[in-house]
């Protein structure tokens, strides 16, 4: 299925980066759509736009049916039920809406354990840490013991018995690119409400969270073709009829009287306001095409693409590689070069090559701090990164190495 | 490309880092999204900028802008820093600037082609309006 095809579906590749072919390596951050996806969002708007759920009349029932449908087809990609599929703005209002709701609901309280990585994005960090000093739970950090930023299972294993009331975690660290076991996570806390971030995860993995013991589970679609502005939050059933909701308004309710409210059923009661309708609408598309690819043939590109990478700059002379660098590392490659900014680097391999690369903290200042301690380089604060997707290719990533040669070389001039 | 040998020279240079043990006044800048710091240091007397220093990390546009901005304000009055400041900001978003005023600043008059580093390019001028305005102040 993965050939010439692909370069005609993303119309995007033809785009001339300073005369040369555009190489996008930075995939970690948002991926680029397919026509499909792109056709639909037209199709949706000229065809079928309206609000949904409200109103009676036809455009109302075609654009309801067509976002419901966006809903089932989660569903069934996750193997659970449409009423456990909530759709936010993307995974950080998801991460938020969990710690909001379970706080509200006192499904998590004062003096509870709450456990998360260091290898966190600061979507799943940031609420968690906040949050904690005004609701009074205890936090506390699994520190990656392995080689730059890299999680042992020993590092899990040594809050084994702690008992914690909920554990947050990435399923892939989006600066290592280290995928987590997170199969083991249930074994390890039977009691614990699991939270998965899954914003690196989902566009390389079908996840089944009812299979491993997920109580929650947030992603991202435009880091899977999708549009931006659409997350899907999965949530056990039992507990989101447990929980508070996290944003109140239109739609959410069932009754409203002047003393209180009572709640919408299942997933309304926490999607107030008006959704990202079409956005919703044409994110079924990108989950069709990247089903129609196969995730498995996905993966197993990714995987050729990361792995070649990382053995083509371990043999670079200055560039120093963070992760695990096994076969735990997938899709996303983070290095710097001695003496050369990441900014630099990124912005040089742009104008003279083409290459698309993020440089930056990647919004996981903790994991940084954490490498800077482990760097023999004087570590600015942050890493040039190369992510993969499905429409990379091998002449991409040596491209993107002969790119990194020759920075290195113009900075040490 | 922004990269010239000049800029460059510039970045590497150690002519301006470092402190300035007796400054009048020291300030820290930061950018967020990138988290390159700087520290400013600044010896004023009679209202004029008597030695400057800069500490700090970040790319070859940031540091390379620090140099060329302390090399242009060393011995000038805190009133022609100020309008030095105003012409390297207009340089920046690319509106019409004194080349004059600014001297060898100009060399990075490309920065306005890559907004992506404007903020490279400003971080050490923020900073240093802060430090004006911390003298006015004072």
């Amino acid at each position: 299925m993965l050939s010439t095809r692909l370069y005609e579906d993303f119309p995007i590749l033809k785009t001339k980066i300073n005369g040369k072919r555009l190489v996008y390596l930075d995939n970690a951050a948002t991926t680029l759509k397919p026509k499909r996806v792109v056709e639909k969002l037209k199709e949706f708007y000229y065809t079928s736009y309206s609000n949904v759920h409200r109103a009676v009349h036809t455009l109302a029932s075609r654009a309801t049916v067509e976002l419901e449908e966006s809903r089932e087809k989660f569903a069934n990609f996750l193997e659970v039920s449409p009423q456990e599929i909530i759709f936010t703005s993307g995974t950080t209002m998801a991460i938020n809406l969990v710690v909001v709701s379970l706080l509200r609901s006192g499904l998590l309280k004062e003096g509870d354990l709450v456990l998360i990585s260091l290898l966190e994005h600061h979507a799943n960090f940031v609420p968690w840490l906040r949050l904690s000093r005004f609701y009074g739970y205890r936090l506390e950090y699994i520190r990656p013991s392995g080689r730059f930023g890299t999680l042992e299972m020993d590092d899990l294993m040594k809050h084994e018995g702690k008992n914690p009331k909920v554990i947050a975690i990435t399923g892939l660290s989006n600066v290592t690119g280290q995928r987590i076991p997170f199969e083991e996570l249930r074994n390890i806390f039977p009691n614990a409400i699991v939270v998965l971030d899954g914003a690196q995860l989902l566009p390389h993995e079908r996840v089944k969270p009812k299979e491993i013991g997920v109580d929650f589970l947030a992603f991202s679609l435009h880091k899977m073709l999708g549009p931006t502005g659409v997350g899907v939050l999965y949530g056990r059933k039992e507990l989101l009829e447990q929980m508070e909701p996290f944003l109140y308004g239109g739609e959410m309710i069932d009754r409203v009287s002047l003393e209180d409210v009572t709640f919408n059923e299942l997933p309304y009661k926490f999607e107030a306001g008006t959704p990202n309708i079409a956005d919703i609408v044409a994110s079924k598309e990108a989950l069709a095409y990247l089903e129609e690819i196969g995730f498995e043939a996905v993966h197993e590109r990714v995987k050729r693409l990361t792995q070649l990478a990382l053995e083509k700059l371990l043999k670079v002379d200055g560039v120093e590689l963070y992760g695990p660098l096994d076969e735990r590392q997938h899709g996303i490659v983070s290095f710097n070069i001695k003496g050369v900014h990441p900014h630099d680097v990124a912005h040089i391999l742009d104008q003279e090559f083409g290459v698309a690369i993020r440089s930056g903290h990647h919004c996981a200042q903790p994991l940084m701090n954490l490498l800077k301690e482990q760097s023999l380089l004087d570590f600015p604060n942050s890493t040039c990164r190369a992510s993969f997707y499905l429409y990379n290719t091998e002449e991409d990533v040596r491209i993107f190495v002969e790119g990194v040669k020759k920075v290195k070389e113009w900075f040490s001039r | 490309m922004i990269y010239s040998e000049a800029i460059l020279d510039y970045a590497n240079s150690k002519k301006f880092r470092g402190k300035v043990e007796d400054a009048s006044v020291v300030e820290e800048g930061k950018n967020i999204s990138c988290g390159d710091e700087i520290t400013l240091y600044l010896k004023v007397e009679d209202g004029v900028i008597k030695d400057a220093r800069f500490e700090g990390i970040g790319c070859a546009i940031s540091q390379a802008s620090a140099s060329l901005m302390i090399e242009r304000i060393i011995n000038e009055s805190l009133e022609n820093v100020e309008s030095i400041v105003e012409e390297a900001e207009k340089m920046a978003r690319g509106e019409p600037f004194d080349g004059q005023k600014l001297g060898n600043v100009s060399i990075m008059s490309d920065i306005k082609n890559y907004p992506a580093r404007v903020k490279c390019f400003l971080l050490a001028w923020k900073t240093l309006k802060e430090a004006l305005k911390k003298i006015s102040q004072s």
